[in-house]
């Protein structure tokens, strides 16, 4: 199964990447992906916790490992029994033309193919025309309205991709047996935040988004605070990294009883 | 006969005096020039013989030898044709001249004087040099007048000088008093921008620090808009800062006849095309002022700093440092003022989409990183501030604009301001590292956060000390005495966020 998405995903998307890839790896399946910043290294991060193997598919030889800030990821992932595959000869450097072509090979391995965030026109979405062309199951994981990065995946869900909610959506869809798991889908563990010994807990958090960053401007003058005071509880947040910065706006990391919170 | 005169010659912002030694002996008939004269002070042995005649004055026909000194100063310009015909007249009439008048002005054919530049510099700098009076055209009177130290003579023509010279008609010293103070409105008031909370807040700050700033956003944004409300947040000039701006278009011919002292603070916005010696001064022969020095206390806005050449952005470097240029050219060195507050805006990246919700954006992290490199390295090293200037939603543009006025603004600036200079005698921008530690003290906590985040961030010795610097303005802005946590957390907030998606 290919987990493919965007390279600077939020994290959200990052969070859901590695925590499918988490459960299908423990549920035996085998993830392949690019080995792009991401959404493709949290799903070959999430396969490894997962205890599964991972295919990583290179746009560049088997030795020229691209990007460089993936090498390590890419070493764990041969110690763990996955494989890092190639059409292109040793020593070829990573061109922007290999990329769709190796997009293609990523969908020709897997039997399905699950979209984690794509903006318009985005390579993922280059791999899922190719899974449908190569008579494969495609998925995509929902998003925010608000946010660029769901276009792609919203696209392909009202062409008729199937809706993946968690990893049991994508095993059934695979039509093999796989154990039960947890409805709705729990953030992975490096995405959460212990909570303080002392409960508390910053309000401005529940005023912040996990996908679509929060302009701090809009967020002084709907909550009434001098513009400085905000700034300075923003960074103290990210700080303790409950949030981080996305250009001019804050975005929520994900953490644990977000989605209760949201829904209150 | 030999007559002396005295004249004066700019070099940068500096008057140098300069004698023209006239003698007159029998021989041949001739007219000859030496001293160092470039080809514009040659001429002036034609405009000075026509203007003589035409004043109804008798050009000498003997053999005439005109020295200007130093002879090692290289002379440039047409100011010194008036002296050179005053030396004349008074050579053949047997007259001495006054040694501590100065005689500046071009020449027309017909004997009238015409505007000369730089006349603000010399009648600041001849006093020390022990001139009492100095006879100008009449249309730069005002601009030298500024000069206070000096009795300024308005001449209209070569005639009314040489017969003020003779006593027959002196002329009448320049009456003009120096202009009051003031505070002139701004040119682009704070409540006309809509939203932007973050970039007024930056404004805010760098005006009450001398932060130098830069704004990171898309174009459209109001990114210039901004940047022009700088310098209505500042104080006005004082007398000594007009003055010296004054001085910079004087010698660059820029004065407004009639109304010579500006109190606005300078706004120059260079345009990124704009060569290497446009923008901190330059030129073939004598080096003359850039947009730099043009901004000298007032703002220099860089728009697009990323289109600029490198070479030319890193040539800011030394000015930023020092509050000088210095310049050297085939005729010598010169220093200018360049004590300007830089504001400089970018686009976030290559594609412009960075950091809007309404499209991703497609560069790749590798061409992002390739780009903001580009824009780092010393330049960026002096910005304390940096703050991201989203685009304003079109539905909010058609709201009523809410932010305070640059008056309110600047009321607190100035308070902030004020704190500084008799706390250091300077503002915080300037504080380095053993500074900091004497005048920003910072409270346990505050001290906490900041290596907190030092070590997690993995800032940079530099990067800590501007955020230092920083909560230090913050904390004059609340006239707390120590810098609390809520500053230092708020001056690390104005930085580029690491991801730009």
């Amino acid at each position: 199964m290919a987990v493919v998405g965007a390279r600077r995903p939020t994290p959200y998307g990052e969070a859901v990447a590695e925590r499918l890839a988490t459960d299908l790896a423990a549920a035996g399946v085998v993830v392949v992906s690019g080995l792009a910043l991401g959404v493709d290294a949290a799903a070959h991060e999430g396969a490894l916790i997962g205890g599964g193997c991972t295919v990583a598919v290179l746009g560049s030889g088997v030795d020229v490992i691209y990007p460089a800030a993936n090498a390590d990821l890419a070493r764990r992932l041969l110690h763990a029994g996955g494989a890092i595959v190639s059409q292109f000869p040793d020593g070829t450097v990573p061109r922007a033309a290999n990329f769709p072509r190796r997009n293609w090979v990523i969908a020709a391995l897997a039997d399905l193919v699950v979209v984690v965030e794509a903006a318009e026109g985005s390579g993922a979405l280059i791999t899922a025309d190719a899974a449908l062309h190569l008579g494969k199951q495609v998925m995509a994981v929902p998003g925010s309205v608000f946010s660029a990065l769901s276009v792609g995946c919203h696209q392909l869900l009202r062409d008729g991709a199937g809706l993946v909610q968690n990893a049991r959506d994508v095993l059934a869809d695979l039509s093999s047996p796989g154990e039960v798991l947890d409805d709705p889908l729990a953030a992975p563990e490096r995405f959460r935040i212990a909570e303080p010994a002392d409960g508390s807990r910053d309000p401005l958090l529940r005023h912040l988004d996990d996908s679509l960053p929060g302009d701090p401007g809009v967020l002084a003058r709907k909550l009434g605070l001098p513009f400085g005071d905000l700034i300075a509880r923003l960074t103290r947040l990210e700080l303790e990294g409950r949030v981080v910065r996305r250009g001019a706006g804050y975005v929520k990391v994900h953490g644990r009883g977000t989605s209760r919170e949201e829904s209150e | 006969m030999l007559a002396t005169v005295l004249t004066s010659l700019v070099r940068g912002l500096e008057a140098r005096p300069v004698e023209v030694q006239v003698d007159i002996s029998s021989g041949v008939a001739g007219f000859f020039l030496v001293g160092l004269a470039s080809g514009s002070v040659r001429e002036a042995k034609e405009r000075a013989r026509a203007a003589i005649r035409n004043s109804g004055l008798r050009f000498p026909h003997r053999r005439l030898t005109v020295n200007l000194a130093p002879a090692e100063l290289r002379k440039d310009g047409s100011g010194l044709d008036l002296a050179i015909a005053v030396g004349i007249c008074m050579a053949a009439l047997g007259l001495k001249a006054p040694r501590d008048a100065a005689f500046l002005g071009e020449l027309s054919l017909d004997g009238t004087l015409r505007h000369v530049d730089g006349v603000l510099v010399a009648a600041r700098g001849l006093p020390g040099q022990g001139v009492t009076d100095l006879v100008v055209p009449a249309c730069d009177a005002a601009e030298a007048a500024l000069g206070e130290a000096i009795r300024v003579l308005p001449a209209p023509n070569l005639a009314s000088v040489v017969s003020h010279l003779r006593g027959e008609a002196p002329l009448a010293p320049y009456a003009g008093s120096l202009p009051e103070a003031q505070s002139p409105d701004p040119e682009l008031d704070l409540a006309e921008i809509q939203g932007q909370e973050a970039a007024r807040r930056a404004l805010e700050v760098a005006a009450a620090g001398g932060h130098h700033l830069l704004m990171w956003g898309p174009p459209g944004a109001g990114k210039t808009m901004l940047a022009r409300c700088l310098p209505g947040l500042l104080p006005p000039l004082t007398l000594a800062e007009a003055l010296e701006v004054a001085e910079v278009r004087s010698v660059l011919g820029e004065l407004p006849p009639g109304c010579p002292l500006d109190w606005r603070r300078p706004f120059r916005a260079p345009h990124h095309s704009m060569s290497l010696a446009g923008l901190v001064g330059g030129g073939s022969g004598m080096a003359r002022p850039g947009e730099i020095s043009r901004a000298s206390h007032g703002v220099l806005f860089l728009d697009e700093l990323a289109e600029f050449e490198p070479a030319t952005v890193q040539a800011l470097r030394q000015p930023l440092e020092q509050g000088r240029v210095f310049l050297t050219r085939s005729a010598g060195s010169v220093a200018f003022p360049a004590r300007f507050q830089l504001v400089a805006a970018t686009n976030p990246c290559p594609c412009g989409w960075s950091g809007d919700g309404r499209r991703a954006c497609r560069c790749t992290r590798a061409a992002l990183e390739t780009y903001r490199r580009a824009l780092s390295g010393p330049l960026l090293d002096r910005v304390d501030l940096q703050v991201n200037v989203p685009r304003t939603p079109l539905e909010a543009l058609g709201g009523e604009p809410s932010g305070e006025s640059s008056s309110i603004v600047r009321e607190r600036v100035l308070a902030a301001r004020s704190l500084q200079l008799k706390r250091q005698g300077m503002l915080n921008a300037s504080l380095r590292a053993a500074h900091l530690r004497c005048w920003a003290p910072l409270r346990p906590a505050a001290r906490r956060g900041l290596e907190r985040w030092a070590t997690e961030a993995a800032l940079t010795a530099r990067g800590f000390h501007r955020a230092w610097r920083v909560a230090r303005t913050l904390a004059d802005l609340e006239a707390a005495a120590e810098v609390e946590e809520g500053h230092v957390m708020e001056a690390l907030g104005y930085r580029l966020a690491e991801h730009a998606g």
